[in-house]
C-alpha cells in the first residue's frame, strides 16, 4: 500500500522535528527536558481527545480519567514488582478493557448528555481511587519505585506523540475516519446508507483511551507519584480539552499549535506568578470558551498570513486538493455510470418486497393500519396519498428506521424485522428523505463516495472519490464536486439525497419526495432518471410523489394510502377510477373532498 | 444493632441535607429547561455563598437577614450578566462550537470561583455559626436549626413554585422552555427570558447556601459535587418539575445518608455519580421523554 497522505517533504521535516527532539535528551537540561516532556503528554492527551470530539463530535469530557486509569494500572502493577514492560502491557489491555466496558452505556447517549455522563466519570473515578485504598493507597497516592527513567519516558512519549499525529493523517484518509465523520453528521443517515456506526465509536473510543492511558502511565512513571486528585481532579482534567479548542478542534495542526502555545502559557504561569494560577487558568479557558469555541487556526487573520496559511487547512481540504492532483494524472480513465452500477437482469416474476399487515402506532396514533401489497422486481410503483396518510412511516418501517408495531416485512424472501438498518441497506434496499439530510459539512463528492466506501466490497475513500464523479455528473452537480453540501440549495441537497441513494448501489430505492419544488423541465429530467435506473441498472422503485402528472408518465403501478389504510393498489388507469381514491385523494368532481 | 431513633435522626438529617440539594437543582433545572446548558459552575456558587455568609457573619457580625436583603440582589444580577455577556454570544455559533464553548465558560467560571473564595477566604470548612436550641420528639434531637432550613426550604419551594405557575415571567419561561421559536413569534423576549431565568436560578442558590451554611460546613470546593447531584435530581425529577425535583433531592439526601449509617460514609459521594450513570443508561433521554 502507499501511504499517499506522507510525501516526501513532510517525511523530512519530520524525521528533522524528530532528531532534533531526540537530541534534547542528550543535550539539554533537566528543566527543559520535563518541560517538553509535558508537552508531548498534553499533546498525545489532546490529539487523542480529538478523534473523538472533532472527528465523530462526541464531547467526552471523562477523557482525563483514562489517563488516571492508565497511571493506576502501571503504577499498581510497577510497585508489585512487575516489570516495567509488562506493567505496560497490563495497562494497554485493562484500559481497553475498561473502555470498551464503559462504551456499551454511554454511547446509549447524546449530546449534553453524553457530555455530563463522562464529566461525572471524574468524580466516580476520584472517590473511587481515595476509597478502595487497599489497591490505590487512598489519598496517600501510589509511589513508584525508585528507577531513573526520565530519558526512557521521554524517547517514549516522543514516539507516542508522533504515532499519535501519524495516526491522525491516517484516520483522516480512511474508510474510519469518513465513518466518524458520518456519525458526526447524522447517525441515522449513516445506517441508512449502510455503514454499521456501533463498532466504529467502541473502536474510536477504545483507541483514544489507550493513547491517554498510555500517557497517564509515562506521566506518573516519569514523576514516580501520582494520587487521586492530580490524575482525576477537574482543575486538571479540561486542560487537554482546551488546548484542543484553543487551537482549532478537527484540524490537523489545530491540537498541537493549542498545546505548544497554552502549555508555554502554563509553564509562564508556573514561573512567574505565585498565587492565583488557577485563577488565570480558569479565565484561559473561560476566554477560549466564549471568544474562540471554533479554534486560533480558523480566525480569519491565519488564513490570510502567508506563511502561517497552511494551518488553516481543514481535512477535506487536504482530500481535495490530493483529488485533484490525481484526477488530473488518471483522467484518461473516465468512469462511468455502468462501472458502479452494473447490470441486473430484470425477472419480473420475482418478488422483491412483501408487506405483509404492516401496524405502526405511535402512542395512540395509528400512523399505519394493517397494509399489505407486493413489489415485483424491475416494477416502478408510485405511492401516494393525503400528507398525513403513513408514506413516509411506510419507508421508515421498510428501511429499520422505525420497527413496525406488527407484521411482516420481506426483501427477496429474508425477513427483514430482525435486521438492523445498515444490515437492511446491504442488502439491497437505498432511501431518500423527504426533508434531504446530506452530510452537511462533506462535499457533494464525499457524500455521494460515502455508500461505495461501505457498501458491497467496499472501495478506498481514494478510489470511492473518484468513482463518485460519474454520480456527480449523473445528478448534474458535477461543478459543485467540491463543495461543501450544507452550502448548496435545497434542490441541490435533494439532488445529492437521491445520488447518494444510487451509490449504494440499491435493487429496491425508495424515493421520497424528490421531484416536488422543481420546475417542470427538471421534473421531466427527475423522470428520465428513474426510468434510467429500472431500464438500464434493473432498480426497482416505489415513489412517493405529489406532483401527479410526474408519476402517470413512469409508474407501473400505484398504491394509495389513506390515513393509514391502503385503499387501493392497481395499474394507474384502474386506481384512476376508484371512488375512494377520488375522494381521498384527488378530490371529487365538486373539487372538495367529502369530510 | 441501629436504634429506631438514629435511624430517624439519619432521615431528618437526609431530608434536610436533599431539601438542600433540591433548592441547587432548581436553579439548574429552570436554566436548563430554559436555555439548554449546562452551567458546571451553578454548584459552585452555592460554594462561594456559603463561604462568603460564614465570613460575613464570623468576621463582622453581619446579621442573617441583612445578609439576605444585600446579596440576594447581587447574586441575581450576577447570573444576569454572566449569563448575557458570555453565553448568550456562543448560542449563535454552530452545535459543537456552542456546546464546548459552554462547557469551558462555565468550566473556567466555576475554577475562578473557588480559587479566588479560596484566596480571599482560605480553603477551611466554615459554617455559619449560630447556636439554636435542641429539644427532643420522642428521642430524636431536633434543633431550630434544622426546623429554620426545613420552613426556609418550604417557602422557597413554594414560592418558586408560584412565581412560575402564576405570573407572566413563569408562563413565558414555560412557552420558552417548550419551544423557543414559538414563544418568540409570540412576542416573547427569548433573551431576556433566559438571562432573568438564569438570574433566578443563582439567587436561589445563594439563598440555599445561607440555609447551608447555617448546618452544614462549606468550603470553596464543595461546588462541583453538588452540580453532580443538583443533575442527578433533575433528571430523576424531570427537568423543570420542581415538586419532582425536591422528591428526588429528598431521596438522594436520605439515601446518603443511610450509606453512611449502614456501609461507610465515604461512599455517600459516589451514589449520586452511580445513580446518575444508572438512571442515564435506563432512559437515554432523561425521565420526562421517554414515555
Amino acid at each position: 500500500m502507499k501511504l499517499s497522505y506522507i510525501n516526501n517533504q513532510m517525511v523530512f521535516l519530520g524525521s528533522l522535528a524528530l532528531l532534533g527532539l531526540l537530541g534534547i535528551v542528550q543535550f539539554a537540561n533537566a528543566y527543559l527536558i520535563s518541560f517538553v516532556f509535558t508537552i508531548l503528554i498534553y499533546y498525545i492527551l489532546a490529539q487523542s481527545w480529538d478523534w473523538i470530539a472533532g472527528e465523530m463530535g462526541y464531547v467526552n469530557l471523562g477523557h482525563y480519567c483514562f489517563y488516571g486509569i492508565g497511571a493506576y494500572i502501571f503504577g499498581i502493577f510497577l510497585v508489585e514488582g512487575y516489570t516495567s514492560s509488562t506493567a505496560m502491557l497490563l495497562n494497554i489491555v485493562m484500559t481497553s478493557f475498561i473502555a470498551i466496558i464503559i462504551s456499551y452505556p454511554l454511547y446509549r447517549l447524546k449530546g449534553d448528555y453524553f457530555a455530563f455522563a463522562t464529566l461525572a466519570l471524574l468524580p466516580l473515578m476520584e472517590v473511587l481511587a481515595y476509597n478502595l485504598s487497599s489497591i490505590t493507597k487512598g489519598g496517600d497516592g501510589i509511589v513508584f519505585p525508585i528507577q531513573k527513567v526520565s530519558s526512557l519516558t521521554y524517547v517514549l512519549a516522543l514516539v507516542l506523540s508522533f504515532i499519535s499525529f501519524i495516526l491522525t493523517l491516517w484516520i483522516n484518509r480512511s474508510r474510519f475516519g469518513y465513518a466518524l465523520r458520518a456519525i458526526r453528521n447524522d447517525e441515522e443517515v449513516s445506517e441508512v446508507i449502510g455503514i454499521k456506526i456501533f463498532p466504529y465509536k467502541v473502536k474510536v473510543l477504545v483507541l483514544s483511551a489507550l493513547f491517554a492511558g498510555l500517557a497517564g502511565a509515562l506521566q506518573g512513571w516519569q514523576m514516580s507519584f501520582i494520587d487521586p486528585g492530580s490524575v482525576f481532579g477537574l482543575n486538571v482534567a479540561l486542560v487537554p480539552i482546551a488546548m484542543v479548542l484553543f487551537g482549532g478542534s478537527g484540524m490537523r495542526w489545530g491540537p498541537l499549535v493549542g498545546v505548544i502555545l497554552l502549555a508555554c502559557i502554563q509553564q509562564w504561569m508556573l514561573v512567574n506568578l505565585k498565587m492565583l494560577q488557577t485563577t488565570i487558568y480558569g479565565l484561559i479557558i473561560l476566554c477560549i470558551g466564549r471568544f474562540m469555541p471554533g479554534g486560533l487556526l480558523r480566525a480569519g487573520w491565519i488564513k490570510k498570513t502567508k506563511f502561517l496559511s497552511f494551518l488553516s487547512k481543514e481535512h477535506h481540504e487536504y482530500m481535495t486538493d490530493q483529488l485533484e492532483k490525481s484526477v488530473i494524472q488518471s483522467d484518461a480513465k473516465q468512469i462511468s455510470l455502468q462501472d458502479i452500477l452494473g447490470t441486473r437482469t430484470i425477472n419480473r416474476q420475482i418478488l422483491i418486497l412483501e408487506c405483509e399487515h404492516i401496524t405502526k402506532s405511535f402512542g395512540g396514533n395509528v400512523a399505519l393500519d394493517d397494509v399489505s401489497f407486493k413489489i415485483n422486481q424491475g416494477e416502478i410503483v408510485g405511492l401516494i396519498g393525503a400528507n398525513g396518510s403513513g408514506k413516509t412511516t411506510l419507508f421508515n418501517c421498510i428501511s429499520g428506521v422505525f420497527k413496525p408495531t406488527s407484521g411482516k416485512i420481506r426483501f427477496l424472501n429474508q425477513e427483514l424485522s430482525g435486521k438492523s438498518r445498515d444490515e437492511i441497506a446491504q442488502i439491497g434496499i437505498g432511501r431518500t428523505y423527504q426533508l434531504p439530510r446530506p452530510f452537511g459539512d462533506l462535499t457533494v463528492l464525499e457524500n455521494l463516495a460515502m455508500p461505495l466506501m461501505f457498501g458491497g466490497e467496499g472501495m478506498s475513500p481514494h478510489e470511492a472519490l473518484i468513482n463518485a464523479r460519474a454520480l456527480a455528473t449523473f445528478i448534474k452537480l458535477s461543478n459543485k464536486e467540491m463543495v461543501r453540501s450544507d452550502s448548496l440549495s435545497l434542490q441541490e441537497k435533494k439532488a445529492i439525497e437521491f445520488g447518494r441513494a444510487i451509490a449504494l448501489r440499491p435493487s429496491l430505492l425508495l424515493v421520497d419526495e424528490v421531484a416536488s419544488g422543481l420546475t417542470p423541465i427538471e421534473v421531466n429530467q427527475f423522470v428520465e432518471h428513474i426510468r434510467t435506473i429500472r431500464n438500464h441498472y434493473g432498480v426497482t422503485v416505489i415513489w412517493v410523489e405529489h406532483i401527479f402528472s410526474a408519476l402517470t408518465q413512469v409508474v407501473d403501478r400505484l398504491i394509495v394510502l389513506d390515513t393509514g389504510r391502503l385503499v387501493a393498489d392497481g395499474p394507474l388507469a384502474e386506481v384512476l377510477k376508484d371512488e375512494k381514491v377520488i375522494a381521498s385523494y384527488l378530490g371529487n368532481a365538486k373539487g372538495v373532498t367529502n369530510a | 444493632m441501629i436504634s429506631i431513633e438514629v435511624l430517624a435522626q439519619v432521615v431528618l438529617g437526609g431530608i434536610l441535607i436533599g431539601g438542600l440539594y433540591a433548592l441547587v437543582a432548581f436553579g439548574l433545572s429552570l436554566i436548563y429547561g430554559v436555555v439548554r446548558i449546562l452551567n458546571f459552575s451553578h454548584g459552585t456558587l452555592l460554594a462561594v455563598g456559603g463561604v462568603l455568609a460564614s465570613t460575613l457573619y464570623a468576621t463582622w457580625g453581619v446579621s442573617l437577614s441583612l445578609m439576605t436583603l444585600l446579596l440576594t440582589p447581587i447574586f441575581f444580577a450576577y447570573g444576569y450578566l454572566f449569563f448575557k455577556y458570555l453565553l448568550e454570544p456562543l448560542s449563535k455559533k454552530n452545535h459543537f462550537e456552542s456546546t464546548v464553548g459552554t462547557v469551558l465558560v462555565t468550566v473556567g467560571a466555576l475554577l475562578i470561583m473557588s480559587d479566588l473564595t479560596a484566596k480571599f477566604a482560605g480553603p477551611a470548612q466554615k459554617n455559619i455559626n449560630i447556636q439554636f436550641d435542641t429539644f427532643e420528639i420522642s428521642g430524636v434531637i431536633v434543633s431550630t436549626t434544622q426546623i429554620i432550613i426545613l420552613l426556609g426550604i418550604i417557602f422557597l419551594t413554594l414560592a418558586l413554585h408560584y412565581l412560575l405557575k402564576l405570573t407572566w415571567f413563569g408562563r413565558a419561561v414555560k412557552a420558552v422552555t417548550q419551544d423557543p421559536l414559538g414563544a418568540k413569534l409570540c412576542g416573547i423576549n427569548s433573551g431576556k427570558i433566559k438571562a432573568t431565568t438564569f438570574a433566578f436560578g443563582s439567587a436561589t442558590v445563594f439563598l440555599a447556601s445561607i440555609l447551608y451554611a447555617l448546618s452544614f460546613p462549606v468550603d470553596p470546593y464543595i461546588g462541583f459535587g453538588l452540580t453532580v447531584k443538583a443533575f442527578t435530581i433533575i433528571i430523576l425529577g424531570g427537568i423543570g418539575n420542581l415538586p419532582g425535583a425536591l422528591l428526588a433531592g429528598i431521596f438522594i439526601g436520605v439515601a446518603e445518608g443511610l450509606t453512611g449509617l449502614f456501609w461507610k460514609p465515604e461512599w455517600a459521594p459516589a451514589l449520586s455519580v452511580i445513580l446518575l450513570l444508572i438512571i442515564l443508561i435506563i432512559f437515554p433521554q432523561g425521565f420526562q421523554k421517554s414515555k
